[in-house]
């Protein structure tokens, strides 16, 4: 039982099953959103369809028990199976064959085979030299009337895949460590707005950092044609109203800070603490004037304080509106001012009898309109702590040296035997490779042609 | 016309002349046509190469300068690029036209469809801010060579199952042509490698670059994902011919698969949803 299940684990068809199933499962994760918690989903899937896929945790696959199982598996089959046929590997690895063989020489084509001029026992030692030169564990063997060498290069070939498989479990390695020490947020700050708190992603919830970011500003530059050049955020990271950092982010240039990095991930606008109000006095010319939320500007003719109390970028559905607060000695009253107003009053008609807070020429001789709303940009942040990153880029590293090893090397074995005919030296070359056909052949006419240089 | 596009757009015409005499070498089995074939095949790279560079410097003229590697038809001219390349790369290692008939068609088809689709903008655009990075060539051209290796080695599965059609004495110079089970076994083995390292290497670059863009070295991304299981098909392959000795139709059909998956990451990932929405 025991022996069959782990033949199971180690079968190349429980790895290539594992590959099929990750495969659809992974194309499943790019046909349905993935977002935490279905999110837009809802309104294209039947609310069962939605239960059902939630159940599943279809809409965070990646990050799903079954998917984790299943990747689970997969390094369990790789372990399984690299240490199933490790023992094989270290004995060829280690072997070295008997010399006392004529078993290589047999059917040995006529190109591997080289007769030149000089007695053997004159050419010996300088095939001997030639051989120690380009190959391994060289060895020296005289039987009968000739001589046998024995070299190898490449043993090391045979751990390239063992290379690769371990690279593969280093890169899951680092991914794990990263999930579980590690975390990702975001959180948006707009501008001269600072905070310590983010939104974890996938974890849900909120982090408290142990330091607070600020936003100084943020800005956009364009191209142009305009499209998008520059999205930047200036930042200032303090600790206890010290600036511990200060500088610049911007896409595609993090920046760390306790290691925690910040990436300039998104940005967008909210109404802002300032409106410019048009201000129109009986038949005078327009002014139009800057306040801020809150902040008050004197009207001297009627020594009427004003203050804006409120901004609203829509208000009823009606537009962009600011609350006016007019302090006077005739008394106190309190207005608002649309934007547009003049649509607003053709739509319906009688709107300021029946809603008197609506006129803006309730302070006679005035006339209040919101000219505009100044807006500020937030500037969206992700955050990232990953520990892991380091492992998986040693992971990385040598999943490429293990390429290499497995598809460019190739263990070669070499028997050459010098032996007499005719007065002159024959020798001859066979060679045996775990791999590479093509090379090997190449190996043989190399060595070939070197002998050929040799004069006895 | 920019000058560059309309270099681009004639290589389009030499690649197609090109693929035309490859298969005139098929059909009538003389080498001249062959030999005329991959003069022209040359002779639309170096064009190409030009017109990749000035559309380079053309861009630095702009003041926008980056490498003609940001949005897709300067892809598609790149593959058709890397194609071409690797092909007489292969050609000239292996002293045989018999693959230009079967590789060179595609190299065409890419820079027809940049050329002429209406879908693909060929104007020379700045580089969104997302796209500013010193990864973008690395990626862009590791990724490519593989899609490159990739077609190469899908080429070479429809000889293999080409060939299963003839028969084994079939004296057309087409079926006689096509080289022997074997040979084009090996070469499909060592294509598939050749693409398989490119691809690790894509991904592995493509993760630097997503480290330093969007805050993980992996986020599930479409791209991301269909890149990985591009990588599960060849390595399913790779394994199944190490381990079980898979050869010939198989591994013909498994090449076709795996090409299927490099398409649909290149062009069917645009349908999706995702952080790539660039290319």
């Amino acid at each position: 039982m025991k022996k069959t299940l782990l033949s199971f684990l180690s079968s190349l068809r429980l790895t290539i099953a594992l590959l099929i199933i990750i495969a659809v499962a992974s194309i499943l994760g790019t046909v349905i959103p993935q977002q935490y918690g279905g999110g837009e989903a809802f309104r294209h899937l039947s609310p069962g369809l939605v239960k059902a896929f939630r159940s599943l945790q279809l809409f965070d696959m990646y990050h799903s028990v079954w998917f984790i199982i299943l990747m689970g598996l997969l390094s369990l089959n790789l372990i399984t199976c690299s240490l199933n046929r490790f023992p094989t590997s270290w004995k060829l690895f280690r072997k070295i064959p008997s010399l006392n063989r004529g078993k290589p020489f047999e059917n040995l084509s006529p190109d591997s085979v080289l007769v030149i001029e000089g007695k053997p026992h004159e050419v010996i030692g300088r095939v001997e030299n030639l051989l120690k030169k380009r190959y391994k564990r060289v060895r020296k063997k005289d039987i009968a009337n000739s001589t046998v060498f024995y070299g190898e290069k490449g043993t090391y070939s045979h751990f390239g895949v063992y290379v690769i498989h371990l690279s593969i479990l280093i890169i899951i390695a680092g991914a794990i460590i990263g999930s579980l020490l590690g975390f990702n947020a975001f959180v948006n700050i707009a501008e001269g707005e600072s905070t310590n708190t983010v939104h974890l992603g996938r974890q849900k919830g909120m982090k408290k950092l142990d330091f607070t970011v600020r936003c100084d500003k943020f800005s956009i530059a364009f191209y142009k044609n305009g499209m998008p050049k520059e999205y930047r955020s200036n930042l200032s990271f303090l600790k206890d109203n010290n600036v511990i950092f200060q500088g610049p982010l911007l896409v595609n240039h993090p920046i760390t800070v306790n290691d925690i990095r910040f990436y300039q991930a998104s940005y967008g606008t909210i109404p802002g603490h300032q409106v410019y109000l048009t201000i129109k006095k009986g038949n005078d010319e327009e002014i139009i004037r800057k306040v801020r939320l809150k902040d008050s500007f004197y009207l001297k003719e009627k020594n009427a304080k004003l203050t804006i109390l409120r901004i609203e970028e829509n208000l009823m559905s009606m537009g962009p509106a600011v609350l006016i607060n007019i302090q006077s000695p005739e008394g106190t009253m309190r207005f608002w001012a649309f934007k547009h107003i003049e649509k607003i009053k053709d739509r319906i008609p009688g709107l300021f009898k029946k809603v008197p807070k609506f006129n803006p020429g309730l302070f006679k001789p005035y006339y209040f309109t919101l000219n505009r709303i100044e807006n500020k940009y937030y500037t969206g942040l992700q955050l990232s702590r990953d520990p892991g990153v380091s492992t998986v880029a040693i992971g990385s590293f040598f999943i490429i040296i293990g390429f290499f090893i497995t598809f460019f090397s190739s263990h070669k074995r070499l028997w050459v035997r010098v032996d007499e005919q005719e007065g002159k030296s024959r020798i001859s070359v066979a060679a045996t490779s775990n791999k590479d056909p093509v090379g090997l052949k190449r190996e043989i006419e190399h060595l070939l042609r070197h002998f050929s240089y040799m004069r006895g | 016309m920019i000058i560059n596009t309309t270099i681009l757009s004639w290589v389009t015409f030499i690649y197609f002349g090109s693929a035309i005499f490859y298969i005139f070498r098929m059909v009538t089995g003389r080498e001249f046509w062959g030999s005329f074939a991959s003069i022209i095949a040359f002779t639309g790279l170096i064009a190409q190469t030009v017109g990749l560079i000035l559309r380079w410097f053309e861009s630095y003229k702009m003041g926008i300068g980056h490498a003609p590697l940001s949005n897709l038809y300067e892809s598609l001219i790149f593959f058709a690029w890397t194609i071409v390349l690797l092909y007489l790369i292969v050609e000239w290692r292996i002293k045989s036209r018999n693959l230009g008939a079967f590789v060179i068609p595609f190299a065409f088809l890419s820079m027809a469809y940049a050329s002429f689709s209406p879908n693909v903008n060929s104007r020379i655009q700045p580089l969104i801010p997302a796209l500013q990075s010193n990864w973008l060539i690395s990626h862009v051209i590791t990724c490519f060579f593989g899609y490159a290796a990739f077609t190469i080695a899908c080429g070479l599965g429809f000889m293999y199952l080409l060939k299963g059609l003839g028969k084994d004495e079939d004296s057309s110079p087409f079926f006689r042509l096509i080289p022997g089970r074997e040979v084009l076994d090996e070469l499909t083995y060592h294509s598939i490698v050749i693409g398989f390292i490119f691809l690790t290497l894509g991904i592995i670059t493509g993760s630097v670059w997503a480290y330093s863009a969007w805050g993980s070295y992996w986020s599930w991304d479409p791209k991301e994902t269909w890149s990985l299981i591009t990588w599960f098909i060849y390595a399913a392959m790779l394994h199944s011919r190490f381990v079980r000795g898979w050869r010939g139709k198989k591994m013909a059909i498994m090449s076709l698969i795996g090409f299927a998956s490099v398409l649909f990451t290149y062009f069917g990932v645009n349908y999706l949803p995702g952080l790539h929405s660039y290319f």
